[in-house]
């Protein structure tokens, strides 16, 4: 018997179930008021269950929606927050253009809200896209920060997109800093997994602790100071001269989308007079 | 002939059952039922939704002329007809369906017979229990009698078996 032909009588049998089921419900309630409201009840939470459920559905196709207005309201806290912590004048601020309305100035930086729209992985010199350029005030060798941390430096910048660096990527270093007041030293990749890098030239005198929190120098005039970036863990001495401190990284690569970049605007100034 | 000697011996154990509901109180935790198994052996030619059909009919009859809530023994036997040739299929196998043939203790044994007495029965107290105790009753009690039901349930419906579904190689 061809498929078709077997659905449709148990379709039948089963609208036939469900109606007879019916009547014998009404007639039990119609009998009795306990069963009524016992019924009663069971049909609210059957409702209350395909209402939950289709808010839920509902709320899982919005969850982009709700993500990017997440990242924007990231985004902005992060810049008050940094306000809050910066030091020097607003008048400074103040004089800087505003021509793009999207950027904020707080201070020496500017923070600029983007979305990653492609990213690598799995090689030793890794790579992200984001998808703000040189029209949305994007400049070469910008940071990229999110609220865990570090992620990458802008190497090229197109009109509406950038090619940046990733923090995975063997040929780019921060300079990190173990604890709030600690020894600065160079933030690398190691190569492998990605979850921890290394900080290198930590003079062997120099104590911390395991579990120390490292976060950005701000001597690199790309990056603004203070920026948590993950643990210390082990170190080793290296050449007999330095200790290479591992650091656990609170950024996890595999579920980047919503960035932050971020550029000195006294950069060019700090680099002249270091030249 | 046979289908003719089916209905009679259908009807009466209808009249049976509704003799068990009004007179046979037994105790609070035994509910002694024989229409699993009367639906059960409704003769394998019927379609489900003549299953269906007969099993509506027959749990009304007794709700209508027997003491209890109007519209539970439908509601609890409604669920037999509507997984009888599923049953049947599970424990019997395909054969029966290839050869058109019902079961019977002795050409099926007792032990498949029993098993698929016991599942259709448990289904039955399941659905009765539940909606008879709407919620009030605590799940021990509900248990217990589910338990004491099914085993009063099994023997009776053993005994019926041959009568609703006889061998007709005795013949």
């Amino acid at each position: 018997m061809p498929k078709e032909r077997k659905i449709v009588p148990i379709i039948v049998s089963a609208a036939i179930f469900i109606l007879m089921e019916v009547a014998a419900i009404h007639l039990i309630r119609r009998n009795d008021s306990l069963q009524d409201v016992w019924f009663a009840r069971g049909a609210h939470k059957f409702m209350a269950a395909v209402w939950g459920g289709s808010e839920n559905i509902k709320h899982y196709f919005s969850l982009g929606k709700e993500n990017k207005a997440l990242a924007l309201e990231n985004f902005n806290l992060r810049t008050e927050l940094a306000q809050v912590k910066g030091e020097g004048s607003d008048a400074y601020i103040d004089s800087i253009s505003r021509s793009i309305p999207f950027i904020k100035y707080v201070k020496n930086f500017s923070y600029i809200p983007a979305e990653v729209v492609k990213i690598s992985r799995n090689k030793q010199h890794n790579y992200l896209i984001i998808n703000k350029g040189s029209e949305d005030g994007v400049v070469e060798n910008s940071g990229i920060i999110t609220g865990r941390g570090v992620v990458g430096i802008i190497d090229a910048v197109g009109k509406h997109h950038s090619y940046a660096l990733s923090l995975m990527n063997t040929d780019i270093s921060v300079s990190a800093r173990l604890g709030a007041e600690g020894a600065a030293g160079s933030l690398t990749w190691t190569g492998s997994g990605s979850s921890h890098c290394v900080v290198r030239d930590i003079p062997l005198h120099f104590n911390y602790e395991e579990g120390d929190t490292v976060y950005t120098s701000g001597f690199s005039a790309i990056f603004p100071p203070d920026i948590p970036l993950g643990t210390a863990g082990k170190s080793r001495v290296v050449n007999g001269s330095s200790n290479e401190v591992k650091v656990e990284l609170f950024q996890d690569f595999t579920a980047i989308r919503y960035v932050t970049v971020v550029n000195n605007l006294s950069r060019d100034e700090i680099n002249g007079l270091a030249r | 002939m046979k289908q003719y000697n089916f209905f009679l011996t259908y009807a009466l154990l209808v009249l049976i059952q509704m003799v068990i509901c009004n007179y046979f109180h037994l105790s609070a935790y035994v509910l002694l039922s024989i229409l699993p198994v009367m639906v059960l052996c409704i003769p394998i030619r019927f379609s489900t939704t003549a299953a269906l059909c007969i099993a509506f009919v027959t749990g009304l009859l007794v709700d209508l002329l027997s003491e209890g809530l109007l519209g539970i023994n439908t509601l609890a036997i409604v669920p037999v007809a509507f997984v009888r040739k599923i049953v049947i299929q599970l424990v019997f196998g395909e054969e029966l369906f290839a050869r058109n043939e019902d079961f019977s203790i002795k050409k099926s044994g007792l032990g498949k017979v029993s098993i698929a007495l016991v599942i259709v029965q448990a289904l039955f107290l399941v659905v009765y229990i539940l909606a008879d105790g709407a919620g009030t009753r605590p799940f021990s009690f509900n248990l217990a009698r589910f338990v004491a039901s099914l085993a009063a349930g099994y023997a009776v419906s053993i005994l019926l078996v041959d009568t609703l579904a006889p061998d007709s190689s005795r013949k």
